[in-house]
């Protein structure tokens, strides 16, 4: 087992690495950078933008040296734990992003569980009652959640929560909190605004998530064991609980690896629709203005999440189910 | 009389809330007042110039207000706090609401030979730490900064240059000092009076602990290590931004100053209490205490507001929110105001000159071309159709609220006129056509035009669709192709680029003392002509030269008019310009004056019903002065 994670540790290494590569060609792409952009930007409103000036700037960020010796310098830095600057907030990326993380983290974090408290239920209810009114019912709530783009839903909620409840548009709290150290009150304005984000992100989640539980479970459940411990004289909850449940979730934990880099980022066009104060906006407008260092170094940042979430899952995984354990030859 | 019953309700209010002094004596804004008593701040006439500039708001036909409350916008991105200094528009000299220049910052500026520009400061002005602004400042910006080949590794530029010459700077006192060009330079005063100003004054006791002439040498190393930036330049830089004002302690003279260290959400600038402005009865502006810029998505900018969110907007609101805000006038507490925009044309078609297809090269710089094509719109049609007839139609040309104005520049090529347009194309030498109508250029193909645009506005492409209608009966096929921002002007700069879609003149009111280069070659970021603005920009370094007569003449033109010396000749200069431009259609104007929402709270008093808003030399607000705003009940915001 050890074995098998140090491996797994050292094929990290190599794939991040192409990772970063493919990251930094990707974002080297386009025949513009970011200050033709800001250029553009600023004619368009009719204002100045001195065409030498743009020559001093490239030079003054380093632009003017080899794409090969930028990229390096960048991945160096990286690993020293030095993202880089953003040239849009004109200070280290690190600065830019830390401040949106904490945010980030909270909705996130409130989606997953109210994802999960609301779909396992009712995920186990429709498999036990296959086809009945109430599987029916809910799987179609699930579908709608699924099929209703979340941006078109977040506009329609916020302009109701705004007309009934007086819950100002957009946003994670009331402009009066923005910037103020944390009390009483803003807690209070962050728990009124929170609700809106974490139903509407987490809304297409939880409907995708029943549908698995679902199918997972209805899998199981034709199983002979289970025939078996009801034969036996097992009750029913214990039948359901002790070794279907069980076994169907592997699927669950295998999701852990895409729960971590979620957690910090995801769901980025809702964020935007709803003008949060999290990662997703700040990552969607530095790929639009080329800030290549925050977007870089931020889609780095998920891409090294990533491959930690899926060690961890595979290894919880393993642990979880001696199948697997035994079928991927990895251990002796 | 409801103008004195409200001044007198104002005085009973004044009376009741601070019944200090007697009504009409100055007063020191509730904000500052403590720190004033708390003997932290000097009393307003000694924060005040010993000639502050008095504003008199009855003879503006507004009303003098009250201190207090704060007024609350609406932004996108960090970027966009640099609003504050445009709204702010306080500048050395100034263009006044009519357009004329008049000293703010300054006590007076004299002006001789139209080449020698001597600036009078005001005494006992002082920068908004409080240390006195003086020709000191204005020497460390000529002699530190502009001349200094790390900060400025080109040296002076744009108007700092006559002749491509720089002046010669002298410091004749504390409060005067004179610059020098050997050639006059009418493009001086109004690039100090930009919406986005000409720097020539920076706080010198702040910036020099961040230059390597004035700063100890350890110190500023620790300082660039800390900031984490390359060398002492780039934390110069950064530390002496003004425009967009990041750093909240550089000292401004600004009406409002950044409270607030990015990155945040909310940028909240305070009263500066060194404001050189008073109105009438002595009291400080501004009379707002606080400005909050809170950022978001732009696409929700009218969402918020009509849920109340700001007190006086108009960034990222366009014309077709106008009925949505409009329905939640009566809940939210505000109005709807629609001012007419600035710019010499809403939307134009640049035919591009300079593009590399050479048959509708060689087409474009016929001026029957695009002649025809400019009275082969229907403009009543668009205007109706598209802006409910609120807009005017017109050639890219100025405003009739411009001094310059004349109707035929206006009206020149811009009726609807097809068997013209039938003529002129055919004149020109399209008079072949295929089987379906459409006209055959000259190499065999299809007169078949892309037009590209920027894609930023559904208006913009429904005026394309109109106009591919109308285009289409004189045999002329239009498509549209949007493109990122970068990559248009890309496109065009590298003349892939056949047509584009874009605004028309930026400065639609200006005056003769106001820079004609717009309508000129005279850089690259023009989508007509972008080689040849090239190459005046560059002095002929690059790009290439103008090819066609007219175009040369406006060339000589502007230079005649950066080195015109009268009133006089430059007002003569300008009509020979806009004649030109309205003959030679190098541009077609579609509308213009299209309206502006603005949305203003109720409570917000002397914002006027309606004013030209534009960038330049508007400011946007800045011309209406919102340090002249004030709250009914100063109370903030919420």
């Amino acid at each position: 087992m050890l074995n098998y994670i140090v491996r797994r540790f050292l094929i990290m290494i190599p794939t991040l690495l192409i990772t970063s590569a493919l990251i930094f060609t990707v974002m080297q792409l386009p025949p513009s950078d970011y200050f033709e952009t800001y250029v553009a930007e600023m004619q368009a409103q009719g204002e100045r933008a001195d065409l030498s000036r743009i020559e001093f700037l490239r030079k003054e960020y380093g632009f003017d040296r080899p794409v090969v010796e930028r990229y390096f310098k960048w991945i160096w830095g990286f690993v020293r734990g030095d993202f880089g600057y953003s040239f849009e907030y004109d200070m280290p990326v690190r600065d830019v992003v830390g401040e949106r993380l904490a945010l980030t983290m909270l909705v996130s974090f409130c989606t997953i569980i109210l994802t999960w408290v609301i779909a396992f239920p009712i995920g186990i209810y429709s498999a036990t009652r296959q086809y009945s009114w109430g599987d029916y019912g809910l799987t179609f709530i699930g579908l709608i959640g699924i099929a209703v783009p979340h941006f078109l839903l977040a506009l329609v909620v916020m302009y109701f929560a705004n007309i009934w409840f007086g819950i100002s548009i957009g946003g994670l709290m009331d402009p009066v909190y923005f910037n103020k150290p944390m009390s009483w009150d803003k807690f209070n304005s962050i728990l009124a605004h929170l609700w809106i984000p974490v139903l509407i992100i987490g809304a297409g989640g939880t409907g995708s998530m029943i549908r698995r539980i679902r199918a997972n479970l209805l899998d199981e459940l034709q199983k002979q064991y289970v025939v078996t411990a009801k034969a036996k004289g097992l009750s029913p909850r214990k039948t359901l609980f002790k070794y279907p449940l069980r076994m169907s979730l592997n699927f669950f934990i295998s999701d852990i690896g895409d729960v971590l880099p979620a957690i910090v980022s995801g769901a980025e066009l809702t964020a935007v629709v709803l003008s949060l104060q999290t990662t997703g906006p700040l990552l969607l407008r530095a790929l639009q203005s080329q800030d290549m260092y925050l977007a870089g170094s931020f889609l780095m940042f998920l891409a090294c999440l990533t491959v930690l979430g899926v060690l961890i899952s595979d290894i919880a995984l393993a642990l979880l189910d001696p199948r697997i354990r035994l079928s991927g030859g990895s251990t002796k | 009389m409801k103008a004195s019953l409200s001044v007198l309700s104002l005085a009973l209010i004044f009376a009741a809330s601070l019944s200090v002094s007697p009504v009409g004596a100055a007063e020191e804004s509730p904000l500052l007042a403590p720190e004033v008593q708390a003997g932290k701040l000097p009393a307003m006439r000694d924060r005040l110039p010993q000639v502050p500039r008095v504003i008199n708001l009855g003879e503006m036909g507004r009303e003098p207000g009250r201190y207090g409350g704060t007024m609350r916008m609406l932004m996108g991105d960090q970027r966009d706090i640099r609003m504050m200094t445009i709204y702010g528009y306080a500048r050395l000299v100034v263009f006044d609401d009519k357009g004329e220049l008049r000293p703010d910052i300054l006590e007076g500026v004299d002006v001789s030979e139209g080449r020698i520009f001597t600036l009078k400061l005001r005494p006992g002005h002082k920068w908004s730490d409080g240390k006195p602004f003086t020709s000191e400042d204005f020497r460390y910006c000529w002699q530190d900064v502009i001349n200094n080949k790390r900060l400025s590794p080109g040296g002076p530029v744009g108007a700092l240059l006559s002749n491509e010459k720089p002046p010669k700077f002298e410091v004749i006192d504390a409060t005067t000092v004179r610059y020098t060009w050997d050639t006059p330079n009418p493009a001086f005063l109004p690039a100090l009076a930009g919406a986005q100003p000409l720097p020539i004054a920076m706080p010198a006791h702040y910036l020099k602990q961040f230059h390597e002439k004035h700063a100890d040498a350890a110190a500023l190393g620790a300082a660039v290590k800390a900031a984490k930036v390359r060398d002492w330049g780039a934390l110069h830089e950064r530390r002496a931004r003004h425009y967009r004002p990041e750093n909240p302690d550089l000292p401004v003279l600004d009406p409002w100053r950044n409270r607030t260290a990015p990155p945040a959400e909310l940028f909240a600038f305070e009263r500066n209490p060194y404001f050189h402005r008073v109105d009438e009865r002595g009291n400080q502006l501004p009379y707002v205490d606080r400005v909050t810029m809170s950022l978001g998505s732009t696409s929700l900018v009218p969402a918020k507001v009509s849920s109340g969110d700001a007190d006086l907007q108009a960034r990222y609101i366009r014309f077709d929110n106008y009925t949505f805000l409009k329905e939640a006038e009566k809940r939210q507490k505000y109005t709807v105001r629609l001012w007419p925009r600035g710019e010499g044309a809403w939307i134009a078609l640049l035919p591009n000159l300079n593009t590399t297809d050479a048959a509708w090269r060689d087409l474009f710089r016929d001026v029957r071309v695009r002649r025809g094509l400019s009275v082969g719109i229907n403009r009543r049609d668009i205007n109706n159709v598209i802006f409910f007839g609120l807009a005017k139609e017109s050639a890219n040309t100025v405003l009739p609220e411009s001094t310059l104005f004349e109707r035929r520049y206006a009206t020149a090529w811009a009726q609807h006129d097809e068997a013209l347009a039938n003529k002129l194309l055919d004149e020109a030498g399209l008079n072949k056509r295929d089987f379906d109508g459409i006209r055959l250029l000259p190499d065999g193909r299809r007169a078949e035009i892309t037009i590209d645009s920027a894609g930023e506005s559904g208006e913009e492409i429904d005026v394309l669709e109109l106009v591919g209608y109308q285009w289409y009966k004189i045999g002329i096929r239009m498509f549209t192709r949007s493109a990122q921002r970068d990559v248009f002007r890309r496109r065009i700069n590298a003349g892939q680029t056949v047509m584009s879609v874009w605004q028309g003149i930026d400065n639609g009111t200006p005056g003769p003392d106001m820079d004609p280069a717009a309508l000129a070659p005279s850089s690259i970021a023009q989508f007509q002509w972008p080689l040849w603005g090239q190459y005046v920009e560059s002095s002929g370094k690059d790009g290439e030269k103008p090819a066609l007569p007219e175009a040369l003449e406006l060339v000589d033109l502007h230079a005649k008019w950066r080195r015109s010396a009268t009133h006089e000749e430059r007002l003569e200069l300008w009509r020979r310009i806009l004649s030109i431009n309205a003959d030679q259609v190098f541009t077609i104007g579609i509308v213009n004056s299209t309206l502006q929402p603005v949305v203003i709270s109720n409570r917000l008093r002397n914002v006027p019903d309606k004013a030209i808003y534009s960038f330049e030399p508007g400011a946007f607000f800045g011309a209406q002065m919102p340090d002249t705003f004030w709250f009914a009940d100063g109370t903030p915001g919420h």
